[in-house]
């Protein structure tokens, strides 16, 4: 765990800070300041009694900071000291830098923007000034996600094409998107399938491409369903457990015995067996095991040689 | 608390505003809260420095007058404490705080929030219709990035428990020297001590907590490191012919380097590192794919297709 600071020092961390920002936001609402800062609004009022009493030594009128924030609207005057903003800590430019990443990659086709981000990334790893290499990757495209959430803002569909893994094969559908969550990592888009007349989750690495819908139809069907009921296997993991309890999503993957699999999919469990290159067999139910033998038999018909 | 932090902001400021170092005693005639015993006083100043420099304030000392042997003195340079980045846009702050918001409610998402603070302090308001439209986001399962990037910055050595390839836990001690995600999946990597090599790490297979130690500059960092280059060491090194079936196997299409028609099929050139890895890639395929070269790896194929009729039959 990284270690927490001791609330005083993170108290003093928000006045400093707090300074900069008023100056630069002068005439915000206290409330929109609390919420700037994360804290409530009588944490924030109590912050700016505090600093209405700091300025420098002397303690007089003309020495302290000029705040005024009565009326709920503050501004701050005669604080030159302060007014600028702290430098970056190494971890805030690495959270930048790491961003900056997401953002250049998503930027292959514009080149101004793309120099941009490149001069911004330099001069901030310039002020870390240790060797250290941050990279950020994002399996989905930036400018695909901003669509999807304009989408769901605007409440309008989406024409999609849709690589799906299981059958591996394209599709095009026509949805109307319902929420964007995240889940061990991985981001899923749940939505309103119009093609398939029913809720679907969609893994946004695997949209393709997306467009707005001319299509303003939102009626989604009250019988729609998840057609396929989640069913139970078993399977039996014989090497490569760490590989095979991230590959079925197991809780633990005890080597050499029976171990049940969850899954919505028979063509997903038939694939996860085949690529688990032996590592795993599927015990039950046994019409699936024999449709994997024929399919093992089926592929080997491929090899002639043997 | 407040009277802690109020003594802090003033102490600050003091150290900000004066041209030349403030003695000790200028410190505690001055400024309003340094109370009791002289010997109080001074344990008082040192806490507040150590405070003050744990923020990231450099607090310089200096001013030692050698003739009348003169006491220390201190000061902060408005310089070292204040954000410069230059000459600065409004679009470069709006293309900041897209990365800084690629964070949001993700790992580094107190950090980032805070960098966010300071961008919206400097007073030039951020051009957003100066970018694209973007939403960049930071997927990050696990809440011990921040002490990654913690005891990188600070080039601490990390212990924790690593989940190895047969699920044994693995204690491991590592001096980190770089992050990166690809494909859905962070990695660090580093000076392993007890294996005396470079390790990467897969952050997702890191059980419980990742401990950071106590002692910081304890090694550097090689200057060029380059985490993926470990990654990927070996990833080309080997060349493979497959046949794949028209409009399937798209995975493996978008790697292949050459691709040949041949009626129903086309044949495609790929390279790989790992040969069980690649192996439980093509096999994920079933029959839209055949290894047609080299000859190992379709022995092994075969070899494990023919267990796997036996084992499932």
């Amino acid at each position: 765990m990284a270690k927490a600071k001791p609330a005083p020092i993170i108290h003093t961390e928000r006045l400093l800070a707090l300074v900069p920002y008023i100056s630069a936001n002068q005439g915000i609402a206290i409330a929109d300041l609390a919420k700037a800062f994360d804290v409530t609004t009588s944490q924030m009022s109590a912050d700016l009694t505090t600093l209405w009493m700091c300025g420098l030594p002397g303690y007089t009128a003309l020495e302290l900071m000029d705040l005024s924030f009565e009326s709920g609207f503050v501004t701050i005057r005669n604080a030159p000291t302060l007014k600028s903003p702290r430098t970056l800590s190494s971890e805030e430019i690495i959270s930048l830098l790491l961003g900056l990443d997401l953002v250049r990659e998503s930027l292959p086709n514009n080149e101004d923007i793309a120099s941009k981000v490149q001069t911004l990334s330099q001069r901030l790893s310039e002020k870390v000034g240790m060797n250290a290499t941050f990279r950020a990757a994002d399996p989905v495209s930036s400018a695909l996600r901003a669509q999807i959430e304009q989408s769901l803002h605007k409440q309008v569909n989406l024409e999609i094409s849709y690589h799906s893994l299981y059958s591996d094969s394209f599709t095009e559908r026509e949805i109307t998107p319902l929420e964007l969550r995240t889940e061990d990592g991985v981001e899923y888009l749940f939505a309103y399938c119009h093609s398939a007349c029913a809720f679907r989750v969609f893994r946004l690495e695997r949209i393709q491409s997306l467009k707005v819908s001319s299509n303003t139809q939102k009626v989604i069907s009250r019988e729609a369903s998840s057609e396929n009921a989640e069913f139970a296997s078993h399977i039996s993991i014989n090497s490569r457990a760490r590989l095979m309890k991230e590959r079925f999503g197991l809780d633990n993957a005890p080597v050499n015995e029976k171990v049940q699999i969850q899954s919505f999919s028979r063509q997903w469990i038939i694939r996860s067996v085949f690529a688990s290159s032996g590592s795993a067999v599927l015990l039950e139910p046994g019409d699936l095991a024999l449709e994997i033998a024929k399919k093992a038999q089926l592929i080997l018909d491929r090899y002639p040689a043997h | 608390m407040s009277r802690k932090s109020e003594r802090l902001v003033n102490l600050t400021i003091a150290l900000l505003a004066t041209r030349r170092y403030l003695t000790k005693s200028e410190i505690f005639r001055s400024i309003e809260g340094y109370e009791g015993s002289d010997e109080a006083k001074e344990r008082m100043f040192e806490r507040d420095k150590d405070d003050l420099r744990s923020l990231g304030i450099e607090i310089e000392v200096g001013g030692f007058d050698p003739i009348f042997n003169d006491e220390a003195g201190y000061r902060i340079k408005p310089e070292s404490y204040a954000l410069d980045l230059g000459e600065i846009s409004g679009a470069d702050i709006a293309l900041l705080s897209l990365a800084a918001n690629a964070w949001n409610g993700q790992a580094l998402n107190a950090i980032a929030h805070s960098a966010l603070l300071k961008l919206k302090s400097i007073g030039i308001d951020s051009d957003i219709d100066a970018i694209p439209m973007l939403a960049p986001r930071m997927v990050s399962a696990s809440n011990e990035l921040v002490t990654v990037v913690e005891a990188i910055t600070t080039r601490s050595a990390i212990t924790f428990t690593y989940i190895g390839q047969d699920l044994e836990n693995q204690k491991r001690t590592l001096n980190p020297y770089a992050l990166a995600s690809r494909d859905g999946f962070w990695y660090f990597a580093g000076m392993d001590l007890d294996k005396g090599a470079i390790r990467n790490f897969r952050l997702d297979r890191v059980e419980g907590e990742i401990v950071v130690g106590n002692k910081s500059d304890s090694f550097e960092i090689p200057a060029g490191f380059d985490l993926f280059s470990h990654l990927d060491e070996g990833i080309s090194a080997k060349l493979a012919t497959i046949d794949i079936r028209k409009g399937k196997a798209f995975a493996l299409r978008k790697k292949a380097l050459s691709v040949v028609e041949k009626g129903e099929w086309d044949q495609i050139t790929i390279q790989y590192g790992d040969d069980s890895t690649f192996i439980d890639s093509l096999l994920w395929h079933l029959d839209d794919v055949v290894v047609i070269e080299p000859s190992e790896l379709r022995e092994s194929v075969v070899k494990i297709l023919s267990s796997m009729v036996v084992n499932h039959g």
